[in-house]
C-alpha cells in the first residue's frame, strides 16, 4: 500500500515540477548573459544580469506592444463586462423560451475557427480604413470577451439565492436596483473570476492580432513572437526576458482563476 | 410572480445585437469573398463561382493540411484526457487536502500562460544545442537531438506542449469532479474487495461519464486553436509536416501569395465542418 502511495505521489511531484519548471528556467535564463545561455551544459550558477530586461523594456516596439495590449485587452474586457454581465443576469433570472437558444448561440461562437473570423475581418477593416488600429482590435476582441462573460456569468448569477432577491423586492427595490445592489455584489467573486478569464483570453490572443495588425496596433504577443523568429545569432537572454514580461499579467491572475474554478464546483456539489 | 419589466429586453438586446453583427458579418463576408478571386495586391477581383472550392480539392497541400489537422485533434484530445484522468485520480487518491490546493495552483500555470510564451519556452527547451530537455540525450549519445526539425517527431513534439497546457488543467477538473461524487458507492465497492483501480474503472469513471464527455468536447473545440503553438515552434515545417488548416490558410492569405479568396474558401469549409460537427455532438451530449 505504501509503495503505491509513494509511487503515486512521486508522479504527482513530477507533474507539478513539469508544470512550473519550464517557466522557472525561462526566468533564470532571462537573467543570464548570452555566453551563460549558449553553453554545452545548462548552467545553474552564473552572475545574474539585468541587461536583458533593460534592453526589452527600453525597446520602443515592446513599449508600444505593451500599451496596445493593455488598451485592446482592457477596452474589450470593459465593453464585455458592461454589456455581458447584465445579459448574463437576464438569462439567469428571466428565463424565456429563447434562453436555451441564446446560450447555445453564445457557446457556438467558440466553434468558429479564429482564422475564419480573422480573414474576412481583415478585409472588412481594410475596406473601412480601420486596419491596424486599436479600435478594430478592441471591437474584434469584444466578440471574445462578451461571449465569455455571458457564458461564465450565467451560472454565477444563478448561484445567488433567489430568496435574497425576493426580499429586496419586498423592500421596494425595482428590478434594476435588485440587479445593481443585490445580485451584482453577491455574485461579485465569481464574476471577477469570469472577467479575469476574459482578460487572460484576449491578453494571450495571437492569431487575430497577427492578422489584423502590421505595425501601429501590434500587441505584445506579436512583438514577442517576432523576437523569437530572429535569425541565427539569437539574443536568447532578451527573448527569455520578453517572454517573462508577456507572461506576468496572466500569472498574477492565477489565484483569482483558481477561485473561479473552486466556486464553480462548490455550486455543483451542493 | 414576476411583474412585467423591461429588464430582459434592455439587458439582452444590445449585447446580442453586437454579437450577432460581429459573428454574422465576417461569416457572410467570408462566404462572399470565397466566390471571388480577390488578392491582397488586387482589391477588386471578380466573381468566379465555385472555382476556389474546386481548386482546393485538387490541392495536395490542402489535403495534407486536413490530415495534419485531424491527426492533431485526435492526438491532443486523446492524450489530454488520458493525462487528465490519470493525474486527477492520483490527486484524489494520494494527495492530502493541503497538497491538493497547492497542486491545483501549480497545475493551472501552464494553461494560463500565453500560447506564444508556452511555445517559446518549449521551443528553447527542445533546442538541439542549448535545450534543457534535449541535454541528457546529447550528454549520453554525443549527438544533438532535433525533435522539431524531423517530420516524424515535429507534430508530436508540438502536441506535447498542448497536452502539457491542457492535460494538467483538466487533471484539476477531474479531481474536482471526483470530489463531488458521493462516498457510498466507493465504500460499497471496497467492501466487495474491489481493487483501487477497479473502483475507478468500474465505479467512479462511469459515474462521471457525462462531464468527461463534455471535457472531451471542450478540448475538441480548443484544439482547433493550434495556430499559435505551431506558428512559433515550427511555422508548419519541416516542409509541411505540421501545417494545419489554419496555418495553411494563413500562409495562403498572407505570406506566400496573398490569395485572400482562396484562403477564405478554406475558412468557410472549416467553419462549415466545425459548426455542423460540434452542433451535432452538442445536441447529442446535452439531454
Amino acid at each position: 500500500m505504501s509503495v503505491s502511495r509513494f509511487l503515486g505521489r512521486s508522479v504527482l511531484y513530477l507533474a507539478a515540477f513539469s508544470a512550473v519548471f519550464p517557466m522557472v528556467w525561462t526566468v533564470i535564463n532571462a537573467f543570464k548573459n548570452r555566453v551563460d545561455i549558449v553553453t554545452p551544459t545548462p548552467l545553474f550558477i552564473f552572475t545574474p544580469t539585468l541587461d536583458n530586461f533593460a534592453y526589452v523594456l527600453g525597446r520602443e516596439s515592446v513599449a508600444t506592444g505593451l500599451v496596445n495590449s493593455l488598451i485592446a485587452a482592457g477596452g474589450s474586457v470593459l465593453i464585455g463586462a458592461l454589456l455581458g454581465l447584465p445579459a448574463a443576469y437576464a438569462i439567469a433570472r428571466y428565463p424565456n423560451r429563447w434562453s436555451a437558444d441564446i446560450q447555445f448561440f453564445v457557446l457556438s461562437l467558440r466553434f468558429l475557427p479564429p482564422v475564419a473570423v480573422a480573414i474576412p475581418l481583415m478585409v472588412i477593416w481594410l475596406d473601412l480604413g480601420f486596419y491596424d488600429t486599436r479600435l478594430s482590435l478592441i471591437l474584434t476582441y469584444t466578440l471574445l470577451t462578451l461571449a465569455t462573460v455571458i457564458w461564465l456569468g450565467v451560472p454565477a448569477f444563478a448561484q445567488v439565492p433567489k430568496e435574497v432577491e425576493e426580499a429586496a423586492r419586498v423592500d421596494g427595490y425595482g428590478p434594476y436596483a435588485v440587479f445593481l445592489r443585490v445580485a451584482l455584489p453577491i455574485a461579485a467573486r465569481s464574476l471577477i473570476g469570469a472577467v479575469a478569464f476574459a482578460f487572460v483570453l484576449v491578453w494571450n490572443e495571437f492569431l487575430i492580432a497577427l492578422m489584423l495588425t502590421t505595425s501601429d496596433a501590434k500587441t505584445l504577443p506579436i512583438v514577442a513572437s517576432e523576437l523569437t523568429q530572429l535569425g541565427r545569432d539569437v539574443p536568447w537572454g532578451i527573448l527569455n526576458a520578453s517572454v517573462v514580461l508577456l507572461s506576468i499579467p496572466p500569472l498574477l491572475l492565477v489565484g483569482i482563476l483558481s477561485g473561479l474554478l473552486n466556486n464553480a464546483f462548490r455550486r455543483n456539489s451542493k | 410572480m414576476k411583474s412585467r419589466t423591461s429588464l430582459p429586453a434592455v439587458f439582452l438586446a444590445p449585447p446580442l445585437a453586437i454579437l450577432a453583427v460581429l459573428a454574422f458579418v465576417p461569416t457572410a463576408y467570408a462566404i462572399y469573398i470565397s466566390f471571388r478571386d480577390r488578392e491582397l495586391s488586387r482589391p477588386d477581383g471578380s466573381f468566379v463561382g465555385l472555382q476556389n472550392y474546386l481548386d482546393l480539392f485538387s490541392d495536395r497541400r490542402f489535403i495534407n493540411a486536413v490530415g495534419v489537422s485531424l491527426t492533431w485533434e485526435v492526438l491532443t484530445v486523446t492524450l489530454t484526457l488520458l493525462v487528465a484522468i490519470a493525474l486527477g485520480i492520483l490527486l484524489f487518491e494520494f494527495a492530502s487536502s493541503r497538497m491538493r490546493g497547492v497542486m491545483t495552483l501549480l497545475f493551472l500555470v501552464p494553461v494560463i500562460l500565453p500560447r506564444v510564451s508556452a511555445a517559446f519556452v518549449w521551443k528553447f527547451a527542445f533546442h538541439p544545442l542549448y535545450g534543457i530537455v534535449t541535454y541528457p540525450y546529447k550528454a549520453i549519445t554525443g549527438q544533438p537531438l532535433d525533435l522539431l526539425s524531423s517530420p516524424a517527431t515535429a507534430l508530436m513534439t508540438v502536441a506535447l506542449v498542448d497536452v502539457w497546457q491542457w492535460g494538467l488543467f483538466f487533471a484539476v477538473i477531474v479531481l474536482k469532479l471526483l470530489e463531488t461524487l458521493p462516498p457510498q458507492p466507493f465504500e460499497a465497492a471496497r467492501l466487495d474487495h474491489a481493487r483501487p483501480w477497479e473502483v475507478y474503472a468500474y465505479v467512479a469513471l462511469p459515474m462521471l461519464k457525462a462531464p468527461l464527455i463534455s471535457l472531451a468536447f471542450i478540448k475538441m473545440i480548443e484544439s482547433l486553436r493550434a495556430f499559435d503553438l505551431i506558428y512559433v515552434m515550427t511555422r508548419g515545417g519541416p516542409g509541411i509536416a505540421t501545417e494545419t488548416l489554419d496555418m495553411y490558410a494563413f500562409s495562403q492569405g498572407f505570406i506566400e501569395s496573398g490569395r485572400i479568396s482562396y484562403a477564405s474558401g478554406m475558412a468557410v469549409l472549416m467553419m462549415l465542418a466545425t459548426t455542423v460537427i460540434f452542433t451535432v455532438i452538442w445536441k447529442r451530449v446535452k439531454p
